[in-house]
């Protein structure tokens, strides 16, 4: 099975924000929770870049350790995905994740954290595929259409790739040779690099999806 | 004469050589000095090394605020390295030594209740009563009691839950329960706070520091002779669990428990990844000292809980637990010490027991 990954190509994202938009229209997402976001590095100065980052499903992932009631869960495909009608609301995800994905809408007095909503890869979640359940707290399931993720399928210049990660690094590769530069994948170091001895890497994980 | 010229020609250009870059400087926009730094930097790489982004990728793994137009907590910060470290804290370090010390003091505490039994009262009861608590002492004593048991056991339900009681129960039960948990413990963490303010001012004066209370520490309280040291109304392990244990342990568990529970103040995940391992400390401490507190007012020590619960205690407790207190009921120095128990009280007092 593929083990899906995101990767962002500075060299080519023009911070347009396409991807930000196509996430938002394509999963419906409430008021003030943004999945993704592009964040410019060296504004306005010699050697600006752009990426946009969302959650970028890694292998050991903070979320999931921190999380009190274990809501998350790897899918086959290695994507980290998570339980609504288990979240507590508690915002430890959102302290742990290195690229600020957890995602929380505000409900009620005091400002009380309500369930979290974070990429999803545009695969939904654990209620069935396609149900009006799914589509309601995780919007979208496009990967059991077979398709892949809005934001990089709607990407301008295709500096965002979504996919199995073997073909969109095969694609970076190829784009590197020729460009001869820009070979740095932002973000693969943290999310990916399983350290010896410390969690299963997805696909090998045996159990997948939990519910 | 052309020389002289020339000469003049020669000093203008050179002087005008030696003002342009002033001038340039002049014209730069001021710049935060990083910046500038990171800019200088970036430039130096183009020309030098045109291929090497080096610089670019340095600062994303900094951590550093950065541009977005996305609105949103901290969404210009393309990559937070703390979160890990928060999360090898307290996945690894705080959880176990918190959880473990909490299960070593229960055991040692069981232990010595095996050995050791309840505390009875050396001499006689008088059947006599004196006054201990108020109704309003008591009433204050209880609600912070009661909100104190319900924060730590929500508090350890977060916690440990997830590796003690999900296995055992399933993830809908235990789900549904975190869900309790965590809404019983951010509403009933500000009524702790305030209930622990009035006590605080309730019982602040019996509890300041004497010099006997020293004597009473060096005697361990008579853990391990069996008898109390003399001591006022409270000794001094209850001054310490007054002092350290409610005000300083209160104090510190308040403050990090009102930054996590109040999230709508911007405050970045740093301050709460910190608030959080000091709340996870502190709190633990303060169960500690609260597992001694519970045992000695209940199982420990015979009529301690009545003392709590109806207002009254025996003379000759007074006298074995706390003789400088009863020496000055005695003298009349605590006006209401000696007024008969009215009310509930008064009719426990008939109870054949």
């Amino acid at each position: 099975m593929a083990r899906m990954k995101f990767l962002c190509d500075a060299e080519r994202c023009i911070e347009c924000n396409g991807c930000v938009t196509a996430c938002k229209q394509e999963n419906e997402v409430p008021w003030g929770v943004n999945r993704r976001r592009v964040v410019t590095m060296n504004e306005g100065v010699p050697g600006q870049r752009a990426i946009s980052v969302a959650c970028m499903h890694c292998s050991d992932a903070p979320c999931m350790a921190v999380c009190p009631v274990d809501c998350f869960y790897h899918t086959d495909e290695g994507l980290v995905l998570h339980d609504k009608d288990m979240c507590i609301g508690c915002g430890y995800c959102f302290y742990a994740c290195p690229f600020g994905a957890p995602q929380f809408p505000q409900e009620g007095a005091f400002g009380v954290r309500g369930k979290m909503d974070k990429c999803t890869f545009c695969a939904g979640g654990p209620e069935p595929d396609f149900s009006e359940a799914e589509f309601k707290q995780y919007g979208r399931n496009r990967l059991a259409e077979g398709k892949l993720p809005a934001c990089a399928e709607m990407c301008s210049t295709k500096a965002l790739l979504g996919g199995d990660g073997d073909m969109i690094a095969d694609i970076y590769r190829d784009r590197v040779l020729r460009r001869g530069k820009g070979a740095e994948v932002w973000g693969w170091a943290t999310a990916y690099k399983v350290p010896p001895g410390k969690g299963t890497p997805p696909p090998a994980a045996a159990g997948g999806s939990k519910s | 004469m052309h020389q002289r010229i020339l000469g003049v020609l020669v000093a203008v250009f050179a002087a005008l050589l030696l003002l342009a870059p002033g001038v340039a400087a002049a014209q730069t926009p001021a710049l935060d000095p990083a910046i500038a730094a990171a800019a200088k930097a970036q430039q130096k790489q183009q020309v030098e090394q045109p291929l090497n982004n080096k610089p670019v990728w340095d600062e994303v793994r900094s951590g550093v605020p950065l541009v977005t137009t996305v609105s949103g907590r901290e969404t210009n910060v393309l990559i937070q390295p703390e979160g890990q470290t928060w999360r090898a804290l307290r996945n690894s370090w705080f959880s176990v030594v918190a959880g473990w010390a909490l299960v070593v003091l229960v055991l040692i505490i069981a232990a010595y209740y095996l050995i050791n039994g309840t505390r009875q009262l050396a001499g006689k009861p008088t059947g006599r009563k004196v006054r201990r608590f108020s109704a309003w002492q008591r009433s204050i004593h209880w609600a912070t009691a009661i909100t104190f048991v319900i924060l730590a056991i929500t508090g350890l339900i977060i916690l440990f839950g997830k590796n003690i009681l999900l296995p055992l129960i399933g993830y809908t039960l235990f789900s549904w329960l975190s869900i309790l948990s965590k809404n019983l413990h951010n509403f009933v963490g500000p009524l702790f706070i305030l209930c622990t303010v009035l006590l605080f001012f309730t019982f602040v004066r019996d509890n300041i520091w004497r010099k006997h209370d020293f004597a009473w520490i060096g005697s361990f309280g008579g853990l391990f002779s069996g008898k109390d040291a003399p001591s006022g109304k409270f000794n001094g392990g209850e001054k310490l669990w007054f002092w350290g244990g409610v005000l300083i342990c209160g104090v510190i568990v308040a403050a990090s428990g009102l930054i996590l529970d109040f999230p709508n103040f911007n405050q970045t995940r740093s301050t709460m990844q910190v608030a959080n391992l000091v709340h996870i400390t502190i709190a633990t401490l303060f169960m500690l000292a609260g597992l001694g507190h519970i045992y000695m007012g209940t199982i420990g020590m015979a009529g301690a809980a009545d003392a709590m619960r109806t207002g009254y205690v025996d003379e000759t407790w007074a006298k074995e637990h706390h003789e400088y207190w009863y020496n000055d009921i005695k003298a009349g120095k605590i006006p209401g010490a000696l007024d008969a128990p009215a009310g509930p009280a008064g009719k426990l007092e008939q109870k054949p027991a």
